[in-house]
């Protein structure tokens, strides 16, 4: 049973613009870690974003545990957004906030407007966080500014957020194309061993087919809105990919 | 084969095109022309200016000095200059309030809706800019009368104004992906602006209030001239009058107020900047 049912989703963000999203269908199961490659522009970001309708589809369904989320309301939509993690490639992290506070922002879907506005996160919340934190490592950088850290610890903070929302479903948008290969080797190895400790499925957008091969297990070929492939890692080759990321020989 | 057919049309460039340049140059033109027009429209006598200058001078030198110290220094005075700093306070501090609303609304990246909410925003912002504080104040006194009041309410319309204007361009300038990751973890657009928009601006709206009470304390002075409450009443009745070295005296002591609470809040900003 997938947890995640994508039918024919297409996406424009003009209604005079291109079609980004030219009907893509897949379907994620709930130990997998999908691979979305393609070439720059493919519409990988668009797809990701669709999922949790940071970005409006156009046409489709997309099921999640059954439910559509093509068709949810503003409270419904925000209630799934909360199984939903997502970690970005610029982090998105808030830089004049703490570590801790950033971490804890992750809640703010189950957290009220006047705690919000005071940060008086329940105390179970505040536990949880100091263990995340200290599963990425960041046990000593708590109280420091999110900005005061490297490039890979601030994506640990964004994975710290993600899982601190206790998420059926991560959404990695090119997690570790700001870092350098040492660090997103280890940054890539950190999110696969979380999610299989939490046991979520991943879904994520990567430009190094190495790095996609080595830690995916299902990939998806996205070229020019359109899916060119979709399987096991162990059958994509080399011609397949050329073909995705379609080499123009002049 | 597509390179040579793009190279011949890329060779084409010129500096002038028809339609813009006119439009360019001609703008300058009418510039030029109406400056032309407005100083001859003044019939400035430059032959004069010399003479009048020294004339100048000399009723300054003969009316207004010495100016009359122990009217700004008497007790009733002092608490004219109390009120007028009272006012300020109240108004910047009420037209600061009602402008983090009217930035939020009046952003066009974060406002609850952009067809209705936003313009909305935007129309009263402009409202309030649109009017000189002193018309405001003029408006509330003839509804409420003399006194403080229509004084602090022309204030917090026109705090409300210049610095709404400033708040909602900081909030469209702020990085949206903090915004992003927010709605993407479940957050209501409360808690969006809490966490995602607030630490970003608050430096600069901290700056900005301090600004608008600058100004604030400036229109002050003033409003009381037409019968708002403050000092500025005083300054209206030693003209009519016609007590030259109390006015003097009056402006004087306004220059002095004014140039202390610049000081004071340029280094209050200067520190809050530096906090970034
Ligand atoms: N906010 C937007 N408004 C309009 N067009 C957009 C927007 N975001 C993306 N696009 C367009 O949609 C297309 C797909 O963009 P998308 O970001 O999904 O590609 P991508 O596969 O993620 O590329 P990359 O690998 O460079 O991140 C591009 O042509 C882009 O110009
Ligand atoms: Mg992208």
């Amino acid at each position: 049973m997938p947890i995640l049912e994508v039918r024919e989703l297409r996406a424009r963000y003009t209604s005079s613009g291109p079609e980004i999203l030219k009907g893509v269908s897949f379907e994620v199961e709930a130990d997998d870690f999908f691979a979305i490659i393609g070439p720059s522009g493919a519409g990988k970001s668009t797809l990701i974003r669709c999922i949790n309708r940071l970005v409006e589809p156009t046409a489709g369904s997309i099921h999640f545990y059954g439910t559509d989320v093509t068709t949810l309301p503003g409270r419904q939509l925000r209630i799934l957004r909360r199984d939903i993690g997502m970690i970005f490639q610029e982090f998105n992290l808030i830089n004049r906030m703490s570590v801790m506070d950033n971490v804890l922002s992750g809640r703010l879907g189950y957290t009220g407007n006047v705690r919000t506005l005071f940060r008086a996160f329940p105390r179970a919340d505040i536990e949880r966080a100091l263990e995340l934190l200290q599963r990425v490592g960041l046990q000593d950088h708590v109280d420091k500014r999110a900005d005061e850290l490297s490039g890979g610890q601030r994506q640990r903070v964004g994975i710290a957020r993600a899982l601190m929302q206790g998420p059926r479903l991560m959404l990695l948008d090119e997690p570790t194309s700001a870092l350098d290969p040492k660090i997103s080797r280890e940054v890539m190895g950190l999110i696969k061993t979380m999610a299989e400790e939490f046991g979520v499925p991943c879904l994520c957008n990567i430009h190094d087919v190495r790095l996609a091969m080595e830690f995916c297990n299902k990939i998806i070929g996205l070229q020019d809105g359109v899916k060119m492939f979709d399987g096991p890692t162990g059958e994509m080759d080399q011609a397949k990919l050329d073909q995705i990321y379609a080499m123009e020989v002049l | 084969m597509a390179g040579s057919a793009g190279r011949a049309t890329a060779l084409q460039w010129r500096r002038f095109r028809f339609p813009q340049s006119l439009i360019g140059h001609g703008a300058w033109i009418a510039v030029l022309a109406f400056l032309a027009f407005s100083v001859d429209h003044l019939e400035i006598p430059l032959e004069r200016i010399p003479d009048m200058l020294g004339r100048m001078w000399q009723v300054l030198a003969s009316r207004y000095y010495p100016p009359d110290l122990a009217y700004i220094l008497d007790r009733d005075y002092l608490d004219y200059v109390v009120e007028t700093i009272q006012m300020a306070y109240l108004g910047a501090l009420f037209g600061l309030l009602l402008s983090v609303l009217l930035g939020w609304f009046g952003s066009f990246n974060m406002t609850p809706s952009r067809r209705f909410v936003y313009p909305v925003a935007r129309l009263f912002t402009m409202g309030f800019r649109a009017v000189h504080e002193m018309i405001w104040a003029i408006l509330f006194v003839s509804i409420l009368g003399f006194g403080m009041l229509p004084g602090v309410l022309a204030l917090t319309f026109f705090c409300a104004g210049f610095a709404g204007k400033l708040f909602a361009e900081e909030i469209e300038a702020i990085d949206m992906g903090p915004v992003e990751a927010m709605r993407a973890a479940g957050a209501n657009l409360f808690q969006t602006v809490v966490f995602g928009v607030f630490p970003q601006v608050r430096v600069a709206f901290t700056g900005i209030s301090i600004y608008t009470w600058d100004v604030a304390f400036r229109a002050a002075t003033v409003v009381g001239f037409v019968g708002a409450g403050g000092m500025g009443w005083y300054l209206k009745r030693a003209v009519l009058q016609i007590e030259t070295e109390r006015v003097a005296a009056i402006i004087l002591s306004i220059v002095a107020l004014v140039i202390v609470s610049e000081i004071v809040s340029a280094y209050a900003r200067d520190r809050v900047m530096r906090m970034k």
